[in-house]
């Protein structure tokens, strides 16, 4: 019957979807506004392999998850697509329909272009199911020319921090840049304060054992409805985040360094109308530290049957694969034989090595993945609203939701 | 050649017994010939239509989430859980703000266009203008109404005019305006479409009766009162039945709308709905919000059938 | 529930009224106040169309544009951007191939709900017309899965087949009230002289309906071209969507675009309702008649 649905839809010719010829290997994303760099890495898989990747787009996130996880429920995962790390990785692996990438990460780290370490992100229970689409840092991001006018530099600590954006709002300038945007930016500034004065709360938020209502996280509300108070955040209400900063409405913009591509679209240029540095600790005696973001490609277990398929992950991976997927979209991959895909990422590089900065995993995928959605909505709230008072309602529900989901696993 | 038989003849050869069973063999040739024409759309319906409401109630009695699949059986449970659910009593409450609000705005303000400008100068016109935002799709009202509402768009610069100092409220962003707000948009564009109907319905009332009374010296009100009122009952009751069932199950201006109301999914008991199933992947829990919603619907519809009887055998 | 009812009979109800001019000044001064809010929007979004998004985040957005220039700039950018080609092309599809099949299946199903004497008439009525019964909602996770498993998601064939379905209740329901109401000697007649049923339905009954079955058919289509919900649930990638899909997403893009490119799309997205109300006013005023309603 499907196969005759199939059939009849295609000789319908009613269809206007491309239809895939045999030699070219379809990659299903969410990420629209990667569309054309991921044209350009089909492109340059076509010249390298003879085999083209092509991309297939998906409209909204939900919708994206909502199709994979049914493709899964019917047994017909597609061959290759992007995913997220943490928990909904881990359900997507418990389907048993995700192909181990072992055998291709031994190739990718002798080769030399990878750490092995980065394997390790991957992997779940020793074995590594994806690769990285892109591995992003999240920084803060800067306005140069705002930061001359208020006579600073990049702070290095939280005190320089706070001073900053005393001297950016004498200035006239909005220090910070926060909206509740497309509904999923509530978590960032919860997460970098969190991670800025209690790392070790803030990881065993995503397992259960520190409550949303604890201290740790009262202390972190704390803070963000302070800096609200003083005025140093954009209006949460703006749709346009990127041309704010590009217009030089707030100095600094906390994002994953994905995001520098896009800036420069809106019209600025890295490293030289803005530049980034890492985010300071509250307490001095934590390490220099980073969230980490990194999307993988996963492929199902009938997709690894496909020896094309396998031939495009090789190419994505490689140093050329990986220079044109820079070049097309700002993003690195972890290959250290690539180029750095902009200024700004050069440059937190460096910080980075210089610093010894470590990484730690985004609220998004340390959190259960059907709490995401509810609690993210929860931050947004107060941010709309950022009083203390609405804060202990928030840290209310979302401990309720919590603890919910903690009591009934 | 045979020779013609009688009546009499034929009714004795034949017997009451066959006669019978030829009407039988003809209503049921007659059945077949119905059939095929029929088919195509008992078809359609019963597959598409019928076949999906009896698969969601076995949905929703299974422990369905995300990647799993829904051989379990999980009976009440998924019922059960709404009343612990944080957002379902939200949504429950914000679904009766709006079956309240869409039963009284659209028929009070139609029923008081309708009989104010009845006759009056330039009615049509007027008539077209109300009407006018009808044409449009909710999700295009939607987008037209969500930059009305924009914290610098034409609502707040009204209000700023109108108060003399800048007004910056977040229409949209806020618990205590988002969803009167989205009401108010309900009611623009629908309010045209009830005061045609009830000038329809007033159109249909004869007018002996009304000119009677006036002769008799009954004063507007009475007339209104008892004969008019009486008469356009039928189409108030559709109209409210209409405008309640478009109210309950309004999805597209919630959807489009409600994006940057940090409780989107508490704004309606469909966009709950939506939310759980098609975002967090509680397919079993979606499946018995989607339940819930059906049996509430199907009263109002049987209340409006029992109603609709009633004033049927009170004007016979 | 495909019951679309926005059909109106301006004429019809002029012409059964009868002038009475007696409205005071207080009630037309009223009138007047509430026709300026119910037409300020409107006045908003079609000025907006003519603004270029510099120009439209500096001015008051009721302000009058400089000029008309940059309607064609929009027009553009949101025909590219929000694929609104591919959106109007498979709503024009969805509309006029499933509101045409759905009235032509339900004027077969009518026609053998009239012309025949079976036992259960009544019931198979119910059972076509219980599709109007139930809430969208409910359709919704098991059209979904189902789809899924068949390969019908996100295919204008699987789209085809809803749309077919859940326009063809209400035409039922009207058809067959309208195929009462005709006379049937006409066709025993023709049943008389050896015609088959198909001659009779298709000669002597479809050209009888012809009236009705165009203004359910342009109830239906309206609905269709107006559906947001099935679009999103089960066709929500570009090159099948509907419009109002395609709208809606792009809507949500907003950050990319300003309000008066937004604002044009839905202008563009909704041309084809408002030249479809202008030009067959008449066929809409005949759905109202049908839709027995007031």
């Amino acid at each position: 019957m499907k196969h005759f649905i199939r059939t009849f839809t295609s000789a319908a010719a009613l269809s206007a979807l491309a239809t895939v010829a045999m030699a070219d290997v379809e990659l299903l994303h969410d990420k629209g506004f990667w569309s054309e760099a991921l044209e350009a890495v089909g492109d340059a898989s076509e010249t390298s392999t003879g085999n083209r990747l092509v991309q297939t787009p998906y409209a909204t996130p939900e919708q994206y998850k909502a199709f994979v996880q049914t493709s899964a429920a019917s047994g017909e995962m597609p061959d290759l697509f992007t995913w997220w790390t943490g928990g909904v990785y881990e359900e997507l692996i418990a389907s048993g329909q995700v192909a181990s990438m072992d055998p291709l990460w031994e190739k990718m780290i002798a080769s030399g272009n990878f750490d092995a370490s980065l394997r390790d992100f991957y992997s779940v229970d020793g074995v590594a199911y994806g690769i990285p689409l892109h591995l992003s840092r999240w920084i803060a991001l800067y306005n140069t020319d705002h930061f001359e006018t208020a006579g600073i530099t990049e702070p290095t600590t939280w005190e320089e921090l706070n001073a900053a954006a005393e001297a950016l709002k004498a200035a006239g300038i909005t220090p910070f840049h926060a909206t509740t945007q497309d509904g999923w930016r509530g978590f960032i500034w919860f997460q970098e304060i969190m991670i800025r004065t209690n790392p070790e709360a803030y990881a065993g938020l995503h397992d259960g054992s520190v409550a949303y209502d604890s201290d740790a996280v009262r202390n972190a509300f704390q803070i963000w409805s302070d800096w609200y108070a003083k005025g140093y955040f954009t209006d949460p209400r703006s749709n346009d985040e990127v041309g704010d900063f590009a217009k030089g409405e707030g100095a600094i913009y906390l994002i994953g360094d994905w995001a520098v591509g896009i800036v420069e679209g809106a019209g600025m240029t890295a490293g030289e109308d803005f530049s980034a540095f890492i985010m300071p600790n509250a307490d001095p005696s934590l390490p220099s530290s980073s969230i980490l973001e990194g999307s993988p490609i996963v492929m199902s277990v009938s997709g690894s049957e496909n020896p094309d398929a396998m031939a495009a992950l090789e190419f994505f991976t490689s140093v050329e694969g990986a220079n044109a997927w820079a070049a097309a979209s700002g993003n690195a991959i972890g290959n250290a034989n690539a180029a750095a895909p902009n200024a700004v990422v050069e440059k937190i590089n460096a910080d980075v090595a210089a610093n010894g900065t470590i990484a730690i995993g985004r609220w998004w995928e340390s959190v259960p993945a059907e709490l995401q959605g509810e609690i993210v909505a929860e931050f947004n709230r107060f941010m709309l609203d950022p009083t203390m008072e609405t804060a202990e309602d928030v840290m209310a529900t979302v401990q309720a939701l919590n603890a919910d989901y903690w009591a009934n696993l | 050649m045979p020779k013609r038989e009688t009546d009499d003849e034929i009714l004795a050869r034949i017997g009451l017994d066959t006669l019978a069973a030829t009407e039988k063999h003809r209503t049921r040739r007659a059945f077949r010939t119905a059939f095929f024409f029929m088919a195509p759309a008992v078809a359609f319906v019963s597959i598409v239509l019928l076949f999906p409401v009896l698969y969601n109630i076995y949905i929703s009695l299974t422990k369905w989430r995300r990647f799993s699949g829904f051989d379990e059986f999980a009976g009440a449970r998924n019922y059960t859980r709404m009343i612990d659910n944080p957002f379902f009593a939200e949504a429950l409450a914000n679904t009766a703000i709006w079956v309240v609000a869409s039963m009284t705005l659209p028929l009070a303000i139609g029923l008081g266009l309708a009989i104010l400008l009845r006759g009056a100068p330039g009615e049509g016109a007027f008539k077209n203008i109300i009407f006018l935002p009808r044409i449009l799709a909710p999700t295009v009202v939607g987008v037209l109404w969500f930059y009305v509402y924009a914290p610098d768009g034409v609502l707040n610069r009204a209000l700023g005019v109108a108060t003399g100092r800048e007004v910056d409220i977040g229409w949209l962003y806020q618990d205590n305006t988002v969803t009167g707000a989205i009401i108010a948009t309900f009611v623009w564009q629908s309010v045209g479409l009830v005061m045609v109907l009830i000038l329809l319905g007033l159109a249909a009332i004869p007018r002996d009766p009304i000119e009677a009374a006036t002769v008799d010296g009954a004063r507007p009100w009475q007339v209104f009162r008892h004969i008019t009122l009486p008469l356009l009952l039928p189409t108030l009751l559709v109209v409210t039945i209409l405008s309640v069932l478009a109210g309950f199950t309004a999805f597209d201006l919630l959807w489009v709308m409600g994006v940057p109301y940090p409780g989107q999914r508490t704004l309606s008991l469909a966009v709950f709905m939506y939310f759980e199933a098609f975002q967090k992947g509680a397919w079993a829990f979606g499946s018995a919000l989607a339940v819930v919603i059906g049996i509430v619907v199907l009263s109002v519809t049987w209340v409006q059938a029992a109603m609709q009887a009633r004033i049927d055998r009170m004007t016979k | 529930m495909a019951v679309d009812l926005e059909t109106l009979d301006f004429d019809q109800i002029a012409k059964a009224e009868r002038r009475r001019g007696k409205g005071s000044w207080l009630i037309m001064g009223g009138a007047l106040v509430m026709s300026a809010v119910w037409i300020v929007p409107f006045y908003y979004m079609i000025i907006s169309i003519f603004k270029t998004t510099p120009e439209y985040a500096q001015k008051h957005p009721l302000a009058l544009p400089d000029g008309v220039g940059p309607l064609i700039d929009n027009a553009v950018t949101a025909w590219n951007n929000a694929k609104m080609g591919a959106g109007l092309l498979n709503s024009f599809i969805y509309g006029s191939i499933g509101g045409a099949l759905a009235i032509f299946i339900a004027a077969l199903a009518a026609y053998g709900l009239t012309r025949f004497d079976f036992k259960g008439r009544n019931l198979w009525f119910m059972l076509i017309f219980s599709g109007t019964v139930f809430p969208f909602q409910m359709y919704l996770i098991p059209l979904f899965f189902t789809y899924q498993e068949l390969g019908l998601l996100n295919t204008h064939l699987g789209m085809l087949i809803f749309y077919t379905a859940i326009c063809i209740p209400f035409p039922v329901l009207v058809l067959r009230n309208y195929m009462n109401g005709l006379s049937r000697e006409m066709d025993e007649a023709a049943r008389m002289d050896g015609a088959r049923e198909w001659t009779v339905f298709s000669r002597i009954i479809l050209p009888n309906c012809l009236g009705p079955m165009t203004a359910t058919f342009l109830l239906q289509f309206t609905w269709i071209w107006n559906d947001l919900l099935f679009s999103t649930v089960l066709a929500n990638k570009t090159e099948v969507r509907s419009i109002m899909a395609a709208l809606q997403v792009f809507q949500g893009s907003y950050s990319s675009f300003g309000p008066n490119v937004i604002m044009t799309a839905a202008i563009i997205a909704s041309l084809p309702s408002l030249i479809l109300f202008i030009f067959l006013r008449k066929h809409f005023m005949n759905g109202m008649r049908i839709s027995n309603v007031g």
